[in-house]
């Protein structure tokens, strides 16, 4: 019951809790993209001589690329990519020997944000633990349990550090799912990345405690363009968290990332986000630009991948997490919950590539638009020829809250093998008059009974988030929609 | 008649249009408003949302001739197009040129005006003004674009108020090349008949349409652009059945504007034909319109067929209804593309869409994308897509029976496609398309 009320006296309070900035001493790069900067970066991390090559090559590759703008649903003017700073980390000594020595403003940050950097037992009855990699701006500062991960021989850490100690796994699999030719902004993460979080769990082992990155954006006019990469070897099975917050700024920063998981035979990934970026304030001034590549391979038999994502921030997203069906029997999920307030935009949906026999995927998505935001599901399901028996179920639903907001569809199905069962049913509705009488009725105001009829209508989704995100989700479902009725 | 040496960029035809455009009759502001749509847009490829399954600049690497070839055909050639019991006023387009000797039309009532394109734009210009070029959207569309910018000939009906015209009105559009062209083998026409029907309030038409180029043998384009205008409480229905287009490549756009209470019904039959692709862009700018598109496409060997649908609702309480039904054989490849478009005014709005696929052969692709663009809050709005095979448990019912496969498969592909067949309201032409659907399936 204490845990209700908590919700319901959010839905009254403010609208965007993560806005503050902290005031981290940063050690920055000066603005602007160039191949000076890219070899700045990567001699910042002190990068062996191939982790450069392959940066100059994606480099070189976007300036041949023209930023997409015809497909998508959406508006923004171009980006000026020489506004940007491109590596911001706070400063701190080179190794860190224990916690004590991160700067204590550092701490605090995570602390606000409800991320516990210490590796101690979260009290609250919960009893699952959480490994945590924290991304400030460009760089990782800090991974939590990684001895005791390392104990089963899961390698959990930033990406800057696998590419010095594991370089051998990073070079195997960097960009075997998302190459750097991908796309647009895969070929600039590519370039720039900063850092990320890598993990590799081997043959057999079942990961003991969730896995979490947390990512933050504290600089102004920085971009962040992290890269994570999840590597499930035969048998594994993880199940990966990432939360991401900004400050409130009247300026557009530009995130762009990507995330490559690949799982080996038998093997399992779960990964969940909700991304709660700052979304711009009521006029749509300022705001994150979200522009993430995801994808994932169930590269060999009886393989699973699993996308759940609440996406309730940032100004514009752009993001598709898919999943390449290639070992036979495999199997691919999305389940997502994309809601957008005031003048926000989404373009988001999945990708559900069959190429191995007896494949199965299912998507579910729940969209909600409120305000005078626009919100929509870009779906694709290929069934490639000769993928035996594939089978995908698709479920896209839309809801709209007001007459100035936009709730739209854009499933691409493209079947080549006749064996294939395809289905996709999506429907466009608003919240019905009856149910919020109902809930008048009973003495529940509108609002808290738009909370209770949205958190009911994502539940098949939320019910696929680990329990500690679920609650975490449902209160910003709630917040996000604040203010979006009467 | 002037073979253009190449005609693989936008330019070429560009400079075409400024070598004819004194031969054109009237609207020169707007045909050059047109042209230079045109030439801003380009011929679509791939890279174009709307055509990323059709590869539209494909077909123009060919060398075409813009004027239509004034072909001799035969009074007695037309009898094998018609369709038996329909009492129809026939009228026959020959290469985009209609032919007022090979039109018959009959039971005309008071009022009614059939004419060719040519003939109402040399004599009701301010008709033609007044809904020419107002519906089919040239800003956004490369080949309405074209076909605006040269349009010289078509069909014209006009229908007064309080008129219902009895009789179906069947165009025949006929392509033929006949003799071996001038020079080479690239040579192919490029065909742009025009329709323009306007129909008043209270009144009510039906126009069958159908296609044959049996006879053509050159890569050949028909692009074809229909404009429609329905008035208040008006009933329309367009059957457009494309059974013997192999000869051509086709581009067809029908544009429709609908009035208040109005109806319009719309059924696409694709059976043979190499290259199709049909735009419908239904506009009900009204409160209580009604719109049904229904659409049928059976298709083998490498035909490539692709519909695409919009519908703009933009005023409140109107319904509308599409069902497209594919049956893909061999290395065929089929779209369905369907948009429900909801303004910001169109409160109330019941819409619905579904595209239902069967698959016969591992070679043959299937690519939809049924979509849904809602502005508006209080609207009913919802699609369906699905692919598949036959369902096994009927298959093995209709065998026990002891019906042979192919026999159990063609009845059930039959059922299938029967759902389209029966949205026909006229009962000889429904016969007949059932007829044609079986024989089609048994091929």
């Amino acid at each position: 019951m204490a845990e209700k009320k908590d919700i319901l006296e959010e839905v009254t309070s403010s609208d965007y809790k993560y806005g503050f900035t902290s005031d981290i001493k940063m050690d920055t790069a000066p603005k602007g993209l160039s191949e000076d900067i890219v070899r700045f970066i990567s001699k910042k991390k002190n990068e062996p001589e191939w982790m450069l090559d392959f940066r100059l090559k994606a480099y070189r590759h976007w300036l041949q690329l023209e930023e997409p703008h015809y497909w998508a649903h959406l508006q923004y003017p171009k980006i000026n990519y020489q506004d940007i700073i491109y590596y911001a980390a706070p400063k701190q000594k080179k190794e860190l020997a224990s916690l004590d020595e991160v700067d204590p403003e550092l701490l605090k940050t995570f602390e606000k944000l409800g991320i516990s950097l210490e590796e101690q037992k979260r009290l609250s009855g919960v009893q699952s633990t959480i490994a945590v990699d924290a991304v400030i701006d460009s760089v990782s500062v800090k991974t939590t349990f990684k001895e005791v991960l390392a104990e089963k021989g899961i390698i959990f850490c930033s990406f800057s550090e696998a590419v010095q100690e594991h370089p051998e796994l990073v070079k195997k699999y960097m960009g075997s799912v998302v190459p750097y030719t991908d796309n647009y902004f895969s070929a600039l993460n590519s370039a720039v990345f900063t850092d990320g979080s890598f993990c590799y769990i081997p043959k057999g082992v079942r990961c003991p405690m969730e896995l979490s990155t947390y990512f933050r954006i504290n600089t102004a006019g920085t971009g962040q363009f992290e890269r994570t990469l999840i590597v499930a070897d035969e048998g594994a099975y993880v199940s990966y968290l990432e939360g991401c917050t900004a400050p409130q700024r009247d300026e557009n920063q530009l995130h762009a990332a990507v995330v490559e998981i690949v799982t080996h035979k038998n093997a399992e990934v779960k990964y969940s986000t909700v991304q709660n970026w700052y979304p711009g304030d009521k006029n749509g001034k300022g705001g994150i630009y979200n522009f993430v590549t995801k994808r994932g391979i169930c590269l060999e038999e009886n393989s699973k991948i699993s996308w759940t994502q609440v996406e309730t921030g940032s100004a514009i997203t752009w993001k598709y997490p898919s999943v390449i069906l290639k070992g036979d029997n495999s199997v691919g999920e999305f389940y997502s919950v994309a809601v957008t307030n005031n003048h926000q935009q989404a373009d988001t949906g999945t990708k559900m590539i069959h190429l191995g026999k007896n494949t199965r995927s299912t998507i579910v998505s729940k969209g909600i638009s409120a305000g005078f935001s626009n919100n929509s599901y870009r779906g694709l399901v290929r069934v490639a020829k000769g993928a035996k028996n594939a089978r995908n179920f698709s479920q896209c639903d839309s809801l709209l809250m007001g007459d100035k907001c936009g709730a739209h569809t854009f499933p691409y199905i493209e079947i080549k093998d006749k064996t294939a069962v395809v289905e996709h049913e999506a429907t466009t509705s608003k919240i019905g008059e009856d149910q919020i009488f109902y809930c008048n009725q009973r003495g529940i105001d509108n609002e808290k009974a738009i909370g209770l009829i949205v958190n009911g209508y994502c539940k098949e989704v939320l019910n696929q988030l680990p329990m500690e995100f679920a609650v975490e989700a449902q209160k910003l479902l709630a917040v996000s929609l604040e203010g979006s009725v009467g | 008649m002037n073979v253009i040496e190449k005609m693989s960029s936008t330019e070429k035809l560009v400079s075409e249009f400024q070598r004819v455009k004194s031969s054109l009759k009237g609207f020169l502001s707007l045909r050059e408003k047109a042209i230079s749509e045109f030439e801003r847009v380009g011929i679509p490829n791939r890279k174009n949302e709307e055509w990323k399954y059709s590869d539209a600049s494909a077909l123009f690497k060919s060398e075409f001739n813009v004027e239509g070839l004034k072909l001799k055909v035969g009074k007695h050639d037309i009898d094998k197009f018609l369709v038996p019991n329909l009492n129809a006023s026939v009228v026959v387009l020959v290469n985009g040129i209609y032919s007022e000797e090979l039109s018959s039309l009959e039971n005309i009532p008071k009022g009614v005006v059939i004419s060719s394109f040519a003939q109402a734009l040399a004599e009701k210009p301010e008709i033609v003004a007044t809904h020419f070029s107002k519906y089919a959207d040239t800003t956004n569309d490369a080949f309405v674009a074209l076909n605006t910018a040269f349009a010289s000939d078509g069909v014209f009906i006009s229908v007064p108020d309080n008129t219902i015209v009895k009789n179906p009105i069947h165009i025949i559009n006929i392509i033929s090349v006949g003799l071996p062209l001038v020079k080479g083998d690239k040579e192919g026409f490029l065909i742009q008949p025009r329709f323009l029907f306007i129909i008043g309030n209270n009144s009510e038409l039906k126009i069958v349409e159908s296609f044959d180029a049996s006879s053509s043998q050159a890569k050949n384009v028909c692009n074809s652009v229909a404009e429609i205008s329905i008035g208040e409480k008006s009933k329309v229905q367009y059957y457009k059945l494309q059974n013997d287009c192999t000869g051509v490549h086709l581009i067809s756009s029908v544009n429709a504007h609908q009035q208040k209470e109005s109806h319009f019904d719309t059924n696409t039959i694709t059976l043979n034909g190499d290259w199709v692709r049909n735009n419908l862009n239904i506009v009900p700018d009204a409160e209580h319109c009604e719109t049904h598109l229904n659409g049928l496409f059976i298709t083998c060997g490498n035909q490539h067929v692709d519909n695409h649908t919009l519908l703009d609702h933009r005023k409140p309480n109107c319904e509308s209804n599409q069902l497209y039904k594919g049956i893909l054989d061999e290395k065929s490849i089929g779209i369905f593309n369907g948009k429900i478009f909801v303004r910001r005014d169109a409160q109330k709005t019941n819409a619905y869409q579904s595209s239902k696929n069967i698959l016969l052969s591992d070679d043959a692709t299937i690519n939809t994308k049924p979509q849904l663009e809602i502005y508006a809050d209080d609207v009913k709005c919802s699609h369906g897509s699905t692919t598949g095979q036959l369902n096994e448990d009927a298959m093995f019912y209709l065998r026990s029976r002891g019906l042979s496969e192919n026999s159990a498969r063609n009845l059930l592909l039959f059922a299938f496609a029967g759902d389209v067949i029966e949205e026909i309201q006229i009962e000889p032409l429904k016969i007949y398309l059932a007829e044609l659907v079986n024989q089609r399936l048994k091929k």
